[in-house]
């Protein structure tokens, strides 16, 4: 109510007095808000002075610098050479359109900063802030009119609407999830080839299953069979399997790394497939190992034929070639799937069988 | 009939007259053209996020018209020459597309890409600001869970705006993605293969994330950035101590002109960095990195700066498998489950809830409108140190591998480092951090009491030499100055009280020499103070 | 295995010679310029050293009965007698601990070896690396000869720029994400192995150094033998590593392409560092 009162006084002596300026008018409103200019004096003692006049220039040739720069832009925009491979300076448009941008942006930045800084008047303002909720008396009005709100619906004495509405409610909710999930939700455990034991998760292209039950050959990315002296000894392969889009994203499980060891590092390879019961897994100095990392899934494929670590470059995780793949440094806890292999009567690397161990990262229910 | 005169003076009157007949705004404008906002550089760090959020959202919506989130495999035929011939996916042609056959189309990806960086940073530093003046505290909490939440899907937005391209670097990301996913005990190969509509990478992720980069995302981050914007406007925003500045009141300038007017510069500010970097500095060059290639994978490969810490925390994980033996069967949760599920699990909910956790510690559910210098609160300042390294560690870990290279480091030296650092770094900062803030508070008290050190040796009769302080209150009953410490900033130079002239003006250079005439500042100062100045300056010759 | 007549030396010559010609890019010109000072201090070192040999070596050598050596691995012999046998033992046989046997190694791994400076190498430490190369180009060459003579091995085609003429630079571009990216990064600059190795930056290298590298998979890297890359595909590979060592970056400073590592970086040191100048100046009181 006193608010009330206090504009309609100002009403009628401030903005309507005769000696108030723009200036007044602004203040008194101002304080209807709760607000007060304190302190509010003009950046510069002389008005049009020296000072002031430079300022205002240096504004106007911020404003300037911003066309300028702007009409640097459309000019190459146009102009400039930009498709790419051309010789003619095509790998400087993006910078130009970029700097040029730039600096209308900046131009325009600081001039309306410097006005904004440097010509408009200094004031410090003081507004209350009212902290704190609202009244006690307009909580407990509120309070009431909500609680009152119950009332009217009389839920409270109406037990059955307080059972049939949830009861009512939560299939509907369940309407709105069911679409999303039902329709989201995929088996990891189908199988890949209806009808086949091909599960999702445990079966890579390698299975001959994809080969009409043949075993699968190993080739490479263009799909061409590898002979036993295509890779020289420290040399490795990324092979794929030889199906249908074998090297495509269908099995990007799939990727293998053919590796053709010394022979003293083939000795020893041998000897720990021995200790795991891998009999006859290598091929000669030939070994295989899946490409995916059991950590995150990144090609596992920095191999150092010196030290016959096999690094992968997302997480560090490093495999001893000569040792299983076990992981010796990082966080790997698995070692990579050996693909057992030979070479079939054409001379050319066969996958005997498919991997054994799970593809990738692990999960829960990995066996 | 007379013709009547056309009186342009009267239009804007009136036509303010008739807007104000139908939405009756005159009331609530007059309000908002006069609200006061204070005044603070550190203010201003929220802004750099809101603004290059509009900037991400304009240069998103350039670079829809021109991309196609479609896995159909093509065949490259573009101009850029050395992909030629390549089967690729259609998003990764697009991408292509519009980076070189789209006029200018280069320079917004580019700008996208860095705005979107400058979002994010622009968060993690806003954030630090709120969390070490305790912005945060009653009753700003909900805006500070707003902020930690803006966060989080400015770093989902980011995460899908990197995979959409499908290059090798995004395909890698997103395959370490589904790794994470399927690391989740229980359900984490069923939450894989709905995510990707079977197994990785499937045909239906880009469309799913494009999307939600594009709509979801930003519809979330739009609405929760109105109530955070919405909710300092009613909130009134926080204010520094000072004189004249207390709890209920707001000291500062109103919005209009001046407020609104630093805020449209700051913009074009803004604006203009992004596009500076933009055109300048080559961002995610994804014609170097080819179609994604399940086999295929460059060395550093890293995720942008604000997931680099989970990167981090994964490399440094030590390979521990848990082993769960049931009766239905072995099951095994992998390590990868640790940092990047539970980690940014704890990161989510723990900050978040911070400002309860205070309270409850300190009993003080109070309303702060006032903040605090970071010293005053020495144990939340530990804390934030103590994060700011934790988190630190894990993202120079996520790049451990090109500082190894760069800088000629063991990478398992690195690793180890990290794991080392990630344990022993944070309780240094703690006890580092404790200790300067007690330091500053001391300092702070001293000068109240004893005055600001001159830089003026005396050399007293008996042979001793003494420093000459400046008391900055008349003595009390005990010869010390009765000063209250105000939580505001204690002046410890001379030039801060007026001594030496003016405080010399000018950001980086000063505009006017030093005032050559000082002004003795208080009267309590014996007749020596002539003497000592011409020594101090004598000494300056 | 006295393949290499004498009558190749020239054509050798001409293709180092073309191996070095800077290509236009001021960086190498300033890197052949440092080369080529080393290369003549190290020739006159050599004349010195040379002039000593003739007064000390001959009876030394002639103890030795060597098969026979054409002219150009005489002089290669007598190079590698000097610098190399300390760690690779006489005959190239190899040193246990200090050096592998050359045998078999061939003229290719010489020549990248020593081109490339990485032999001989300043001191034991986890990997060789790139240097300003000890020998000029006649002295690399007579060095392969001795090598190749002695055990055989592989050899470098005769011209490899030529060979980029006809390469089909994407399907190198293709190879190359495959077998040489996971290491050399997708920019060609390197990267970290295991234990401080590395694989090199390959910014530097020049065709012929490449094609040397996948030929004899020189320390840490994988043998690429002819077989698994044919000449033609190692071609495409160095036509690709070429493009990456010229392409002008399109989007501007290129940040050393080392990926969000540097992006990040620059977001922070660049990006935030101006806007936060800038809201200092913003509310910096005027």
């Amino acid at each position: 109510m006193s608010t009330q009162t206090e504009r309609e006084n100002v009403t009628e002596t401030g903005i309507h007095g005769p000696t108030s300026s723009r200036f007044d008018v602004l203040r008194e409103g101002a304080a209807l808000d709760d607000i007060e200019i304190v302190h509010y004096e003009p950046q510069f003692a002389v008005p049009g002075g020296k000072t002031e006049r430079r300022v205002v220039r240096t504004i106007a040739g911020f404003f300037l610098l911003t066309g300028l720069a702007a009409t640097v832009f459309l000019v190459a925009y146009i102009w400039w050479p930009w498709e790419f491979g051309r010789q003619d300076g095509a790998q400087w448009f993006t910078p130009i359109l970029g700097a040029s941008l730039g600096l209308a942006l900046a131009g325009l930045a600081f001039g309306i900063l410097t006005w904004g800084k440097k010509l408009l008047p200094r004031e410090v303002s003081i507004q209350q802030r009212h902290t704190g909720g609202s009244s006690e008396q307009e909580r407990r009005i509120t309070g009431q009119t909500i609680a009152y709100l119950g009332e009217e619906m009389g839920i409270g004495r109406r037990p059955l609407l307080k059972f049939a509405l949830p009861l009512g409610l939560a299939p509907v909710g369940l309407v709105a999830a069911a679409p999303l999930i039902g329709g989201l939700i995929e088996d990891p455990h189908k199988n890949q080839i209806p009808g086949t034991e091909t599960p999702e998760l445990y079966t890579t292209g390698w299975n001959p299953a994809y080969n009409g039950g043949k075993p699968v050959r190993l080739t490479r990315q263009d799909g061409t069979p590898i002979r036993p002296e295509d890779v020289s000894v420290g040399g490795q392969m990324t092979v794929f399997p030889g199906i249908p889009h074998g090297s495509s994203n269908e099995h990007a499980d799939s990727p293998t790394l053919l590796i053709h060891l010394r022979t003293s590092d083939a000795d020893q390879a041998r000897a720990a497939n021995h200790r795991a019961g891998r009999e006859d897994w290598m091929y000669g100095d030939y070994i295989a190992y899946s490409k995916i990392c059991t950590h995150a899934g990144c090609p596992a494929s920095l191999y150092e034929q010196q030290t016959n670590r096999l690094l992968c470059p997302c997480h560090q995780s490093q495999f001893l070639i000569t040792d299983n793949a076990a992981p010796i440094f990082g966080p790997a806890s698995r070692p990579l799937p050996q693909l057992e292999i030979t070479v079939d009567d054409e001379g050319f690397f066969v996958a005997k069988r498919d991997y054994t161990d799970v593809i990738g990262p692990d999960f829960w229910e990995r066996p | 009939m007379r013709k009547r005169k056309f009186d342009r003076a009267a239009v804007p009157g009136k036509l303010a007259g008739e807007v104000d007949d139908r939405f009756k705004v005159a009331t609530p404008l007059r309000g908002v053209l006069n609200k006061v906002f204070p005044d603070h550089w550190s203010f201003l760090l929220g802004e750099i996020a809101l603004f290059s959020f509009i900037i991400v959202v304009l240069t998103g919506v350039f670079l829809t018209f021109f991309f196609d989130p479609s896995m159909r495999e093509v065949t490259y035929n573009g101009a850029y020459a050395p992909l030629r011939g390549m089967t690729m996916s259609r998003a990764y042609e697009s991408a292509l597309q519009l980076s070189f056959e789209v006029r200018g189309g280069l320079l917004m990806r580019q700008m996208h890409h860095w705005a979107a960086l400058t979002f994010v940073a622009a968060i993690v530093v806003h954030m630090f600001r709120v969390f070490f003046t305790g912005a945060f505290r009653k009753p700003r909490e909900a805006n500070w869970i707003i902020g930690s939440l803006l966060f989080w899907l400015g770093f989902l937005a980011g995460f899908t705006g990197y995979s959409l391209p499908d290059d090798g670097l995004s395909g890698t990301g997103l395959r370490i993605a589904s790794a994470i996913m399927l690391s989740i005990p229980l359900i984490g190969s069923w939450v894989t293969s709905s995510v990707f509509g079977g197994e990785f990478p499937g045909e239906i992720i880009m469309g799913r994330f494009y999307i939600a980069h594009v709509l979801l995302i930003p519809g979330i981050l739009i609405a929760l950035i109105s109530i955070h914007v919405g909710l300092v406007f009613i909130q009134k925003h926080t204010q520094w101590p000072g004189p004249g500045r207390t709890n209920d009141n707001v000291v500062g300038e109103r919005m209009f002109p001046r407020y609104a007017i630093k805020q449209g510069g700051y913009f074009m500010a803004v604006f203009a960095v992004i596009a500076f970097m933009g055109g300048l500095f080559q961002i995610n060059p994804l014609w170097l990195f080819g179609p994604y290639e399940p086999a295929a994978v460059s060395s550093a490969s890293q995720p942008d700066w604000y997931v680099m810490f989970l990167d981090g925390s994964t490399r440094l994980m030590p390979g521990w498998e848990l082993p769960i033996p049931t009766p239905w069967g072995h099951y095994v949760v992998p390590p990868i489950f640790w940092p990047t599920v539970v980690l940014p699990g704890i990161l989510t909910v723990l900050p978040a809830l911070y400002p309860f956790i205070e309270q409850r510690l300190t009993k003080d559910r109070r309303i702060h409108n006032l903040l605090q210098r970071p010293r005053d609160v020495p144990a939340r300042t530990a804390l934030g140190a103590m994060a700011i390294s934790f988190w630190l560690v894990l993202t120079l870990s996520g790049g451990n591998d090109v500082i190894a290279d760069k800088f000629r480091i063991s990478l398992n030296a690195m690793t180890w480092a990290g794991r080392i650092g990630l344990l022993l770094l944070p309780p240094l900062a703690y006890y580092i951090t404790y200790r300067i803030c007690l330091g500053l508070q001391q300092h702070d008290r001293e000068v109240l009491a004893h005055g600001v050190e001159t830089g003026i040796i005396r050399r007293l009769p008996d042979g001793r030499f003494v420093e000459v302080h400046q008391p900055l209150a008349a003595p009390g009953h005990d010869g010390h100055a009765d000063l209250e410490y105000s939580g505001w900033v204690v002046p410890k130079k001379m030039n801060r009280l007026g001594a030496l002239g003016p405080a010399i003006r000018g950001f980086f250079f000063p505009i006017e020499r030093p005032s050559e005439a000082p002004v003795s500042p208080a009267p309590q100062v014996t007749g020596t103070e002539g003497t000592q100045r011409r020594e101090v300056e004598s000494g300056r010759r | 295995m006295t393949s290499s007549p004498p009558a190749g030396a020239g054509r050798h010559r001409g293709l180092l010679a073309r191996l070095r010609r800077p290509t236009g890019a001021p960086r190498r010109r300033s890197r052949a310029r440092r080369r080529l000072n080393a290369g003549i201090r190290l020739v006159a070192a050599l004349v010195l050293a040379g002039g000593a040999y003739a007064a000390f070596a001959p009876g030394i050598s002639s103890a030795e009965d060597t098969p026979q050596l054409s002219t150009a691995a005489k002089e290669g012999k007598a190079l590698f007698d000097k610098s190399c046998i300390s760690c690779h033992g006489p005959n190239a046989q190899g040193v246990t601990d200090r050096g592998p046997s050359l045998l078999g190694v061939g003229s290719a791994a010489v020549e990248f070896q020593v081109a490339t400076g990485r032999m001989p190498m300043a001191r034991q430490e986890a990997q060789a690396e790139r240097k300003p190369p000890v020998f000029n180009d006649d002295q690399t060459r007579q060095l392969a000869a001795y090598i190749q003579e002695l055990g055989g091995g592989p050899q470098l085609p005769g011209d490899v720029p030529a060979m980029l003429a006809g390469a089909n630079t994407s399907k190198g571009g293709e190879l190359y994400r495959i077998n040489c990216a996971s290491c050399h990064g997708f920019g060609g600059g390197g990267g970290a192995l295991s234990s401080g190795k590395f694989a090199p930056s390959l910014m530097p290298a020049s065709p012929a150094q490449i094609y040397g590298a996948m030929l004899t998979g020189p320390q840490n890297m994988p043998v690429f033998g002819d077989n698994q890359l044919s000449p033609q595909e190692k071609a495409d590979v160095i036509s690709y590593v070429v493009t990456l060592q010229q392409q002008k970056d399109p989007g501007g400073f290129n940040l050393g392409r080392f990926g969000p590592v540097t992006e990040g970086l620059a977001i922070f040191l660049v990006g935030m560092v101006a806007l936060i100048f800038t809201a200092l100046w913003i509310a910096g009181k005027s």
